[in-house]
């Protein structure tokens, strides 16, 4: 099993097929292109076909008081430039990374690296307790978390309570509004980073961290001269997902604020969701999908650049 | 090993299931049996899609040629979606109910045909004189009725006599202007350190677009014109309004800025709030969860008493065969008989929408035992028809960003309604 | 002696750690676990007892009847056959879908594969809420609109199950390939018996995270169904949560347990299995 951050190159895969690469290919190629038929089918008519539909379809006003299209070239676009309540949901979703994919990265490492000692029996346990936040469906965590959250009898102002912690009003404060579904989705994503370190955990060598105690390095010094920089490329995966997960914040919204109050919680596919079904402006709908398509094409190119052909060959 | 038996036999039961579900579904009954999808938006809390059930099955009984199906589709907004994403399709539902402001946008979709043919035969001509003028109101546009008044309700007032006992106050007496609101609600607000253990008066969020108009009404205005065409939302006396509910929530901080819709009884009931500003529609729910005794009264006044009516009305869709559409009125004319009209007010709370439904035993009997479910009616005589426009939603969330900003103190009254008179008539001419 | 007594002061510094680390492991533990305790308890109140100021952990009269009026209120036992047939319908279709691409990704050269596995990455990292609704105007136009099949086509590729099962198709060595290509045409067959059997955990633990994620949907099936006859777990208590009549926590904290319970259910029995493939979900060490 080689290590991740081994980086194998196109000819060196050719090279390395050995006796019998002569016939791999040639004699059973009966219908490559036929299996790849099912998944590329659905993968175009559903992922890529909508990409471009979208971008299409943004450039035309059709809405429930236009029930036919009228072309209108970039007209939604420069309207949604001019909105500030586009600007506001943008700024919310950059407030909910800043807030949910740190905390929850830290938290899940953290967990990993305390839930890899030897725990014995009770590490399963802490475990299953750790992660089946993961098992639930958002919007049952946002209904239960609804009812915490409530200013008067929740249990989460009971409780900071004994902390000496202001009582909030939570789901009802402008300002508190999107803390609370941070909060509430740092407990739900958690367990499944702590997972993903854990497996990266296991694979680091015991035998560095013991020739690092007897050389007296304390446990921070191990920490950060080992663990830290062998996990770079699983930090990156779980950053990568961590952020894709944040753009697409919906259901949390949709159950405990509607994108209230005042806007505040009101995220891009929320307001993607509003207006497409609640306005019915099919056309503006369209435009903010490819803005987020855009921001996600960016994205990918980015993470692409830096981990690139690292990912492609991986498991070699 | 082990895991992978169980999923293949888990796999193979559920194609088995699978198999006999759509089967199960396609099961009609033959002959000319007319069949009518029916979406109706009644929350669950409650047994009333037990009621909806329970009267629909008693009109499919009484009319052998028809069966009505009823689907639940969720709160007003979610059926409002369903509606109008099934009528974009081509495949409305043939008779649903949707919440009264979307009429324009109902037009504008060409999604409901007009009834009154049906109603001027109906009941020897005097079916529609019978419902209540105000009721009457959000129902007809440009000279037409589109649809029928079915589940209708107005804000009230709802005080928790305990507390205002343990404050000093008469419990006997609710608020009857806006300064004496104010008064009570300050002594009703109880404070420990910085936390506010109980506010005086909560004005629900979540509709307070629609408490907005009740207010604005109370101070002798409008905000949007009966036809739709005009809007009025910053005059002098809708800012007054609104300075108002910034005095409640921002400077006397006597109730909470932000709240949602189902959240606000709940408080209620916890007796987090003194006074509820709320539909007459939850007081069912307050009379079973409520361990105190509370009354109901009309919104207090400015300039007058006033409040605007609110929830949905049966609508038959367009794009369906003429029979289905007379099936369809059958249906409605049925559901909205002066009998049938009080047995759903009973059941559910909502305002009967008749005023022979007043007569009926069975509604005298009930009201005889609890007569706070009189206060909506009584107040509809101060009551008009609710605002409405087309792409209303988004008016709405207009207006309640605005009213949001402004009870946090973000921006004052007469900006904020500004800010709204400008947006709104943008959408309202696109 | 020197080197006893600092053996001994090891050893009881490490039982210390020992000790810190299932305190705050377990701290945590309690405080993930108390959300779904206190909906537990709430679930099994009376509607009027659950106003009190300070939180009753104990629910005391039990009422098991919240769990009964939610199965009147809204018929939560098709939610869930309508849910499990989502559910299995997308895994199915996934598996022959992914099986297919990913052998010929892993195992032959061909014009166009690095293009090809490209379109499949970038697909990974574009999620339904990217396509919605673009794929609900294609869904309306093919008249699939509030059918089970709408919730279950989009998903039919899985860009990432193609690429966790191309890794481990491509772990098998050369030799054995070699030698079914020897015994006749190695192409499916070769496929069907070998190389499947082989990446028989990874299939498993893709079969488990296509489970959880799907059982879970919540925005797609929102928008592409209308009527109870299909509606899933997921929507069904979103509707029962939306009331215009005020939230009756009880009735919703029981509906929730419910439609939380199958997945823990199924998870507590099937732990590990869970918690290896969720693990593994990301890199191969």
């Amino acid at each position: 099993m080689s290590n991740s951050t081994a980086v194998v190159n196109l000819e060196g895969v050719a090279s390395r097929a050995g006796p019998g690469a002569a016939t791999w290919g040639s004699r059973c190629r009966g219908g490559t292109y036929l299996y790849l038929a099912p998944a590329l089918v659905f993968l175009v008519v559903f992922t890529y076909y909508p990409m471009g539909f979208s971008a299409y379809l943004s450039l035309f006003r059709w809405n429930v008081l236009t029930p036919e299209k009228v072309f209108v070239g970039l007209e939604n676009y420069l309207t949604l430039w001019r909105q500030p309540l586009f600007w506001l949901v943008l700024r919310n979703n950059l407030f909910y990374a800043l807030g949910a994919i740190p905390a929850t990265m830290v938290l899940g490492l953290f967990l990993a690296i305390l839930v890899n000692q030897k725990l014995g029996a009770a590490r399963g346990i802490y475990r299953a307790a750790l992660f089946y936040p993961t098992m639930i469906p958002m919007v049952a965590a946002a209904m239960l978390w609804v009812w915490i959250f409530n200013p008067g009898i929740g249990l989460f102002n009971y409780y900071t309570g004994f902390l000496g912690l202001p009582r909030l009003d939570w789901l009802y404060d402008r300002h508190w509004a999107l803390p609370a579904i941070i909060i509430m989705s740092i407990w739900k994503n958690f367990g499944y980073y702590m997972l993903i370190y854990l497996a990266a955990l296991q694979g680091i060598p015991g035998e560095l961290y013991e020739a690092a105690g007897l050389e007296g390095a304390g446990a921070w010094a191990r920490f950060w001269s080992i663990t830290f920089p062998l996990l770079g490329p699983t930090s990156l995966f779980v950053f990568v997902v961590a952020i894709i997960s944040s753009f697409q914040v919906f259901d949390q919204v949709f159950v405990m604020t509607q994108g209230g109050p005042a806007d505040q919680t009101n995220v891009l596919i929320f307001y993607i969701y509003q207006n497409a079904f609640r306005f019915w402006d099919l056309g503006m709908g369209a435009a903010l999908t490819t803005v987020f398509i855009c921001l996600l094409l960016v994205l990918i190119a980015l993470v692409f650049r830096a981990v690139g052909r690292w990912v492609y060959y991986e498991g070699e | 090993m082990h895991l992978c038996r169980a999923m293949w036999l888990t796999v193979a039961v559920l194609l088995a299931f699978a198999a006999t579900v759509p089967l199960a579904a396609a099961a009609e009954a033959p002959g000319k049996l007319i069949r009518l999808t029916f979406y109706y938006p009644v929350g669950v809390a409650g047994p009333l899609a037990k009621v909806i059930g329970e009267m629909t099955d008693r009109f499919n009984k009484e009319n052998p040629g028809i069966e009505v199906v009823p689907v639940y589709s969720g709160d007003y907004d979610p059926t409002l979606q369903k509606v109008q994403t099934a009528v974009m399709a081509g495949n409305p539902p043939d008779v649903f109910i949707v919440e009264i402001s979307e009429l324009p946008t109902l037009l504008a979709m060409n999604a409901v045909i007009p009834l009154d043919d049906y109603v001027r035969k109906a009941e020897g001509g005097k079916y529609w004189e019978d419902f209540f003028p105000a009721f009457r109101e959000n129902s007809t546009l440009r000279g037409k009725i589109w649809w029928i008044p079915f589940q209708r309700s107005t804000p009230v007032l709802y005080w928790n006599k305990d507390l205002f006992k343990k404050a000093g106050l008469d419990p006997e007496k609710p608020p009857q202007s806006w300064a004496e609101l104010k008064d009570m609600a300050k002594k009703l607000t109880v404070r420990e350190g910085g936390d506010t253990k109980q506010w005086g008066v909560t004005i629900s969020g979540g509709w307070n677009d629609w408490l907005f108009e009740a207010f604005v009404r109370q101070n002798g205005s409008w905000l949007i014109s009966p036809d739709g065409t005009r809007v009025n939302f910053a005059s002098k006396e809708a800012v007054e309004a609104l300075d108002f509910w910034v005095d409640l929530m921002h400077r006397d901080k006597v109730g909470p800025p932000h709240s949602t819709w189902g959240s606000t009884p709940p408080d209620f009931v916890a007796q987090q709030t003194a006074m509820l500003y709320h539909s007459t529609g939850i007081l069912t729910f307050l009379r079973n969860s409520a361990k105190f005794d509370f009354g109901v009264a009309f919104m207090p006044k400015s300039k007058s008493f006033g409040a605007e009516v609110g929830g949905g009305n049966l609508a038959i869709a367009r794009k369906i065969p003429k029979e289905r559409q007379d099936a369809a009125w059958k249906f409605i004319e049925w559901m909205t008989s002066g009998e049938n009209a009080a047995h759903w007010s009973v059941a559910s709370g909502y305002v009967a929408t008749r005023q022979s439904s007043y007569n009926v035993p069975a509604m005298k009997e009930f009201l005889a035992k609890d007569a706070r479910y009189l206060v909506a009616r009584d107040q509809l005589k101060y009551a008009s028809g609710k605002m409405m426009a087309p792409n209303f939603q988004k008016i709405r969330e207009i207006l309640k960003k605005q009213l949001d900003d402004a009870v946090d103190g973000k921006v004052p009254p007469q900006e904020a309604l500004a800010t709204v008179q400008t947006q709104v008539e943008t959408v309202i001419k696109r | 002696m020197r080197l006893g007594e600092r053996a001994r002061s090891w050893y009881r510094r490490g039982r210390l750690h020992l000790l810190a680390t299932h305190l705050i492991v377990g701290l945590f533990a309690l405080v993930t676990l108390t959300p779904y305790l206190w909906l537990l308890a709430t679930s099994l109140k009376f509607r009027t007892e659950v106003f009190t100021p300070t939180p009753q952990w104990i629910p005391w009269p039990i009422n098991f009847g919240n769990y009964r009026e939610v199965f009147e209120q809204a018929p939560f036992g098709l939610f869930l056959a309508n849910t499990l047939l989502v559910v299995s319908g997308i895994l199915a279709v996934q598996l022959v879908t992914v099986t297919l691409a990913a052998y010929v990704f892993a195992r032959r050269r061909f014009r166009g594969s690095n293009l090809l596995f490209m379109l499949f990455l970038v697909q990974m990292m574009v999620p339904i809420h990217a396509t919605f609704l673009p794929n609900f105007l294609t869904l309306q136009s093919l008249d699939l609109l509030n059918t089970r099949t709408a919730m279950m086509l989009p998903f039919f590729a899985s860009g990432y199950g193609t690429f966790l099962l191309r890794q481990a198709f491509k772990q098998v060595p050369r030799e054995l390939e070699d030698a079914a290509v020897i015994d006749g045409c190695g192409g499916a067959r070769f496929l069907w018996h070998v190389l499947i059997p082989l990446a028989r955990p990874t299939l498993v633990a893709f079969a488990l995270i296509s489970l959880v994620s799907h059982w879970n949907d919540y925005l797609w099936p929102l928008i592409v169904t209308d009527t109870p006859n299909v509606r899933t777990l997921t929507i069904g208590l979103g509707m029962f949560v939306q009331q215009e009549s005020g939230a009756d926590w009880t009735l919703l904290m029981a509906a929730t347990a419910f439609v939380t319970a199958p997945l823990l259910l199924i998870f507590l029995i099937f732990q590990r299995k869970f918690v290896e493939s969720f693990m593994f979900s990301g890199l191969k060490g």
